[in-house]
């Protein structure tokens, strides 16, 4: 599971607590309300009096408002963010069978990768549905045509997973030394 | 591996998020005078509003209805996060009639993990069943990183498969395999070559 469904879950998951608690309580309220008891739990005539006392153009009233937009709009962000994938199709070969590969554990195997190249100390890699980018440091003098020699290696090593779709690769040196 | 709850957290959110987004919208719209200047300067809660439950019985417990039903919706959406799509019987029953076959899950992960540790290159095999809109056996495949994974996708697929859709007597039972290129991580149900 991606940390983006993980957040996903939690915050579902806090929502369904909030709404659940919200309503049994406020059903104890209406009850309490027509046998004529005081109010359990929420000082529901405290509330009713400031409404009547605040107007639309209050700045509280304003806030609040406001505040319900920015809070719908995030959830509806975290509801409909894609994010990146858990695990990246491989090419089909028998029916029935779908098999992927983790996406973390292909970031991990490309770092590697572009790590055993020459020249290059270390690497790291992000994979998103289209392209791995492939971040690697570098002596202070490297050997030139390394950039090629790293997008060589992790194409082949791409081309050996053998991910479904073709993926763009991009490869960014750095220099360790900067003198 | 539960894409089910995943969708309906998403659908609720996004439901619950317009929610939101439309009544605070309406509100602002109502306090910068979008439907009238008189409007802004009446308060939140006015008189005609706070006096129309007067003299309707019937409105406080259509109130108290539609509440127990979001409450019962917020109960299914929490449920929904506990709830597994994983099995632990699988039904292999092609006549009632007959009589009723069930296979325990456990011997048929079982087998097809001991089967897939025994490739060169696979570090670690865990194995489960999951329902939902049909049966299906999730298969991760830990491999070193310096295995061929053309290979072991190739043995996995004609001898892994072929002889778990043997065990389930069905050609066709669909398989999901994960490979972790290199993986690190460990979990208890998971076995590992010795």
């Amino acid at each position: 599971m991606t940390a983006t469904n993980w957040v996903t879950r939690v915050v579902a998951a806090l929502l369904a607590l909030v709404l659940l608690v919200g309503s049994l309580l406020a059903v104890v309220e209406i009850v309490a309300a027509a046998l004529d008891q005081a109010p359990v739990m929420v000082p529901h005539s405290e509330w009713t009096s400031w409404l009547r006392t605040h107007s639309w153009n209050d700045w509280t009233v304003k806030a609040a408002l406001g505040g319900l937009v920015v809070l719908g709009l995030l959830l509806m962000l975290l509801a409909l963010r894609r994010g990146k994938p858990a695990s990246l199709p491989l090419r089909s070969r028998t029916d029935g069978v779908d098999v992927t590969a983790s996406r973390r554990s292909v970031e991990k195997s490309l770092a590697a990768t572009a790590a055993r190249t020459a020249g290059v100390t270390g690497a790291s890699a992000s994979v998103s549905r289209r392209t791995a980018r492939v971040d690697a440091r570098t002596v202070a003098r490297s050997e030139p045509g390394i950039r090629e020699e790293v997008e060589a290696a992790i194409r082949k090593r791409l081309d050996s997973i053998g991910t479904e779709r073709r993926m763009r690769t991009r490869v960014v040196l750095s220099t360790k030394d900067k003198r | 591996m539960n894409s089910h709850a995943n969708v309906i957290n998403r659908v609720a959110l996004t439901v619950f998020g317009l929610v939101l987004v439309a009544a605070g919208c309406l509100g602002l719209a109502v306090s910068v005078g979008a439907f009238g200047a008189w409007r802004a300067t009446d308060p939140v809660l006015s008189q005609e509003v706070s006096t129309f439950p007067d003299g309707r019985p019937w409105f406080w417990w259509a109130v108290a209805g539609a509440l127990i039903l979001i409450a019962v919706l917020a109960l299914l959406l929490l449920l929904t996060q506990l709830k597994t799509d994983r099995t632990t019987r699988l039904d292999l029953t092609t006549n009632a009639r007959d009589g009723y076959t069930t296979l325990h899950t456990s011997a048929l992960t079982d087998a097809v993990e001991d089967e897939a540790l025994g490739f060169t290159g696979v570090t670690r095999v865990s194995a489960n069943v999951y329902e939902h809109r049909g049966q299906r056996v999730f298969l991760r495949v830990d491999l070193a990183e310096s295995a061929d994974i053309g290979e072991v996708r190739t043995r996995l697929e004609k001898e892994v498969v072929t002889h778990l859709r043997e065990g389930v007597a069905d050609p066709r039972f669909p398989v999901i395999i994960e490979l972790h290129v290199e993986a690190i991580q460990r979990s208890p149900s998971t076995r590992r070559a010795a």
